[in-house]
């Protein structure tokens, strides 16, 4: 997995690449957020255009860290999710759980809704 | 291309990349649609994740073996573990609203959603998870 992020105004859109499996990955992706949340950033965007794959590892990877914004006071937001992505979200029943919008922008303008 | 692969690996979750490489190579020339090649990809790791997880305890020591079997109508997955066995019954539902936030614990779910068949048995002094994918439904 990839990981690139990027400020729009006081979002940080983080972008994944990739194959998202777990092992080293959970910890790039956690470090990357702490470093957000410590530069008092509380509105994260996930974008997921270009994921590739991601297992249940990376969809424990997404929970953890929208656990952790909230437990910041902040918000995490999913955007791009491809079809497999919303095929795995829908047998787990994490549709339930993730907001999910089909572009960055559109996520990003949610938080001033 | 023989009619089956093995790779060993020790217990170590980086190892993932290596067993991703060796399939995608080795099914490359097998009539999949990139959908069930991805289906075949993520419930690979979700088995060995598993193996080294629960079935080794994360003990580098012990090894995770994984063989891949052509047969006319598709792809068997065998992944096992030196570990002390589980009980696939015994996971708790990740779907539970109660479960809902857990980071881990829905890998045998989606396995059992991307491919035609999951079996669950004792093997070799540990457990093996068998997955079974066809071209055709």
């Amino acid at each position: 997995m990839k990981l690139r992020s990027e400020r729009h105004g006081e979002v940080a859109v983080m972008e994944l690449r990739g194959k998202v499996m777990g092992g080293p990955d959970s910890t790039v992706f956690r470090d990357e957020l702490k470093k957000q949340l410590d530069d008092g950033i509380k509105k994260v965007v996930i974008d997921l255009g270009r994921v590739d794959w991601m297992n249940s590892s990376g969809l424990g990877i997404l929970i953890g860290g929208l656990t952790t914004v909230k437990n910041a006071g902040g918000e995490m937001k999913l955007a791009r999710t491809t079809d497999k992505i919303k095929s795995l979200l829908m047998i787990t029943k994490l549709v339930q759980v993730f907001d999910t919008f089909d572009s960055v922008e559109g996520a990003i303008a949610s938080f001033s809704e | 291309m023989s009619e089956h692969a093995k790779l060993v690996i020790p217990s170590d979750p980086a190892k993932l990349v290596d067993v991703d490489a060796f399939a995608e190579h080795w099914i490359g020339d097998m009539p999949f649609t990139d959908d069930q090649r991805d289906d075949i990809a993520i419930s690979l790791s979700e088995a060995v994740n598993n193996a080294i997880q629960h079935g080794n305890a994360n003990d580098a020591r012990k090894r995770v073996t994984v063989v891949l079997r052509r047969f006319e109508d598709g792809l068997r997955i065998e992944v096992t573990d030196e570990g002390n066995g589980f009980d696939p019954d015994a996971v708790a539902d990740p779907t539970d609203p109660e479960n809902l936030l857990s980071e881990s614990g829905r890998g045998l779910l989606i396995i059992r959603h991307l491919m035609d068949e999951v079996h669950v048995r004792p093997a070799d002094g540990g457990t093996r998870v068998e997955l079974i994918k066809r071209y055709h439904d």
